[in-house]
């Protein structure tokens, strides 16, 4: 995909973005109220400033006057992959993190993400992925006693 | 003099051994902070920012503004080494550190940007510590209106000045007051943009968008040419130190320009990133013909001009977030953010209501920026050697310790959700000259910035014109006019002057 596709593609989400903001500002009311302008008032402006905005940036990208390069592509060639591999096992965590708790859900992520993409041996994998949460939990849990999410069973297989 | 009394009770307090332990423990984590791609000086203040609920506050501004020091100085490691900018404001130094790193020098251009930022630390705590307080004084004559004045000549400054696109400033300005908005409403109690849904009522966090913005979205760009972090080797050696030193007496222009750059410009929001570019430019005009030649080939100068103006403007981004309560740099918005969860206001009153508080902090950028340059001195390589730490395992933890953060500030699941959205957003906008600073500066000053002007319009029922008054506002009105409409003037203006022009070189 080259960068004129994307940028034409954020302007128009961020374009609907504002219309829908705009429109739930309208309804709260944005003219003047008793105490002064109303709750909508605000973020309709800004809702205005940011439609308008999005169509010039539109018309930039369609004209070619834009700031960035229409041209070049938008992830640089087999870029899109590294990313991914960085961006989706994460958010696996952060599912396994409901379940299990996030120090339980950081060492299966760990100890999958070294294992799978560095390759390395078991050792050198439960080496890492164990002690290094387990350390982040006694620091946070218990000595600076802010709770991280416990998940449905986290708060069962972490019993300390 | 008064100020140099308020500096030595500040000195006092800053001088306690838990205050002096909580600086050096700031630098040493700044450092490791600002080497690391991902984590910044902006995200690690977040992560470490519900840590400081259990100090009291000189301690935790103490503590977060170490960080911020440690990872000014931190930044230039990974530019210098690695070639990559820890943070905006040190690409220009990879024009020229990289090369001569390349080339061998690696401990002699580590050496010259330790102390170029020493340098603009110098400048830019001297401006703080004597321009703040009449600042503050100033500013304690502000009311509503004079307040939004000072908002809307700050968001100008941005769309006008910073970035390469006004209108993708002004785009992402107008989200970041929106996301601001989000939750409920502080006047009339009413919920705003939440659409039914829970989770939106609490809004959106500063916090959470820092670390999904700068760091989550510096990760993904960075991984793009990727799956490494690769770099060179280096030791220190004294020698590298004493050249510095020779360096240092023979482009003592260069570094006092850069600072000078860098203080007045950190003193605007976002000005760091310009500052360093400006700086390496004039360095560059400014050098005789076969000095510029070597200029992005590894020329010491073009390490001290940036690095001295981006670490003047780190410090001097401090003076209008204690003075206005407007932060100079998106590090100094979380030190605000950090400010107001602790219950201090910042602005002028807090010169007034908190004096120990305030020079507490002012004394201890004086040693915490000197502390700073002995520990990168001592252990750069050592810090470098953390990045060399393998890919594969080093990206899952950086990802492990941002969800930390982001959890730690509400205790809700959504917000590490958020942070990936806004990681998201923020690899987006990065690659689509969207600016990331002003949305997150609207994100934090946005109810301030709302109900300074939902006030000024009760003063005046209802009338505009409460905005063009003298002595302060209308000329902060006019200002902010002009500066936000720079980019259409511009062209213009020099048409005018009869000066060609053509094609010049952008921000």
């Amino acid at each position: 995909m080259i960068t004129k596709t994307a940028d034409i593609i954020v302007a128009a989400m961020l374009l609907c973005l504002g219309v829908i903001v705009g429109w739930d500002s309208y309804r709260l009311g944005s003219g003047w109220g008793p105490e002064g302008p109303k709750a909508g008032f605000f973020p309709l402006v800004m809702a205005v400033v940011a439609i308008v905005g999005c169509l010039v940036v539109i018309r930039q990208a369609m004209a070619g006057t834009s700031s960035v390069k229409g041209g070049k592509l938008f992830v640089p060639a087999g870029g899109m992959k590294p990313v991914l591999t960085v961006f989706i096992p994460a958010c696996g965590m952060i599912l396994l993190t409901e379940v299990v708790g996030l120090y339980v859900a950081a060492m299966i992520y760990l100890a999958a993400y070294i294992k799978v993409v560095g390759e390395y041996k078991w050792s050198t994998v439960l080496l890492v992925s164990i002690p290094i949460p387990l350390l982040f939990y006694w620091v946070f849990e218990k000595i600076f006693l802010i709770p991280m999410p416990a998940g449905m069973f986290g708060a069962q297989i972490l019993r300390f | 003099m008064d100020i140099l009394t308020n500096l030595l009770l500040g000195l006092k307090v800053a001088g306690e051994p838990y205050n002096l332990l909580v600086a050096f423990a700031g630098i040493v984590l700044g450092v490791i902070v600002g080497v690391l791609p991902g984590l910044g000086g902006a995200n690690g203040c977040a992560i470490l920012i519900p840590v400081t609920f259990v100090m009291p506050p000189v301690a935790a501004v103490i503590l977060l503004s170490s960080i911020y020091w440690g990872s000014l100085y931190g930044g230039c490691i990974c530019s210098i080494l690695f070639n990559i900018p820890g943070e905006p404001w040190a690409v220009a130094t990879t024009f020229d550190g990289y090369p001569m790193a390349k080339n061998g020098q690696a401990g002699r251009a580590l050496s010259a940007a330790f102390f170029a930022h020493a340098c603009g630390a110098v400048l830019g705590t001297i401006a703080l510590t004597f321009f703040a307080p009449l600042l503050a004084a100033f500013a304690l004559r502000f009311g509503p209106p004079e307040v939004f004045g000072v908002m809307l000549l700050t968001f100008s400054a941005f769309v006008g000045l910073v970035g390469k696109s006004p209108v993708k400033t002004l785009v992402a300005t107008a989200f970041g007051f929106i996301m601001a908005s989000v939750g409920i409403d502080i006047v009339s109690g009413e919920l705003r943009l939440t659409f039914g849904l829970t989770p939106l009522m609490g809004g959106f966090n500063f916090i959470v968008a820092v670390i999904g913005l700068f760091g989550i979205g510096e990760i993904l760009l960075t991984v793009e040419e990727g799956l490494k972090f690769e770099g060179v080797k280096v030791r220190m050696r004294w020698s590298d130190i004493t050249s510095t030193f020779t360096d240092m007496r023979r482009y003592w222009k260069t570094l006092l320009l850069g600072s000078f750059v860098g203080v007045w410009m950190g003193f605007k929001p976002g000005g760091a990133t310009p500052a360093s570019f400006m700086a390496y430019g004039f360095a560059k005009e400014s050098m005789p013909a076969e000095d510029r030649a070597q200029f992005g080939k590894g020329h010491v100068a073009g390490i001290f001009a940036p690095e001295s103006a981006a670490h003047g403007a780190g410090t001097s981004a401090m003076i209008p977030m204690i003075t206005l309560g407007i932060p100079g740099s998106p590090t100094a918005a979380v030190i605000l953010g950090g400010l107001m969860i602790w219950g201090l206001q910042p602005g002028p009153m807090l010169f007034v209501d908190k004096p120990d508080f305030v020079w507490g902090l002012i004394a201890s950028t004086w040693y915490g920026n000197l502390f700073g340059l002995l520990v990168v001195l001592a252990f750069a390589p050592a810090f470098a050697a953390v990045l060399r730490t393998p890919f594969a395992i080093l990206m899952p933890l950086l990802i492990f310790i941002c969800a930390i953060g982001s959890y730690a500030v509400n205790n809700r699941m959504i917000d590490i959700w958020y942070m990936m959205l806004f990681g998201l957003i923020g690899w987006a906008f990065k690659k689509l000259d969207y600016n990331m600073a002003p949305m997150l500066l609207a994100l934090v000053l946005g109810d301030m910035a709302e109900s300074a002007m939902r006030q000024s319009l009760i003063m005046s029922q209802g009338s505009l014109l409460i905005f063009l008054q003298p002595p302060i506002t209308l000329p902060l009105v006019i200002a902010a006019a002009v500066i936000g409409s720079w980019p259409w003037l511009a062209p213009w203006v020099r048409r005018m002057r009869g000066t060609e022009g053509g094609a010049s070189a952008g921000h």
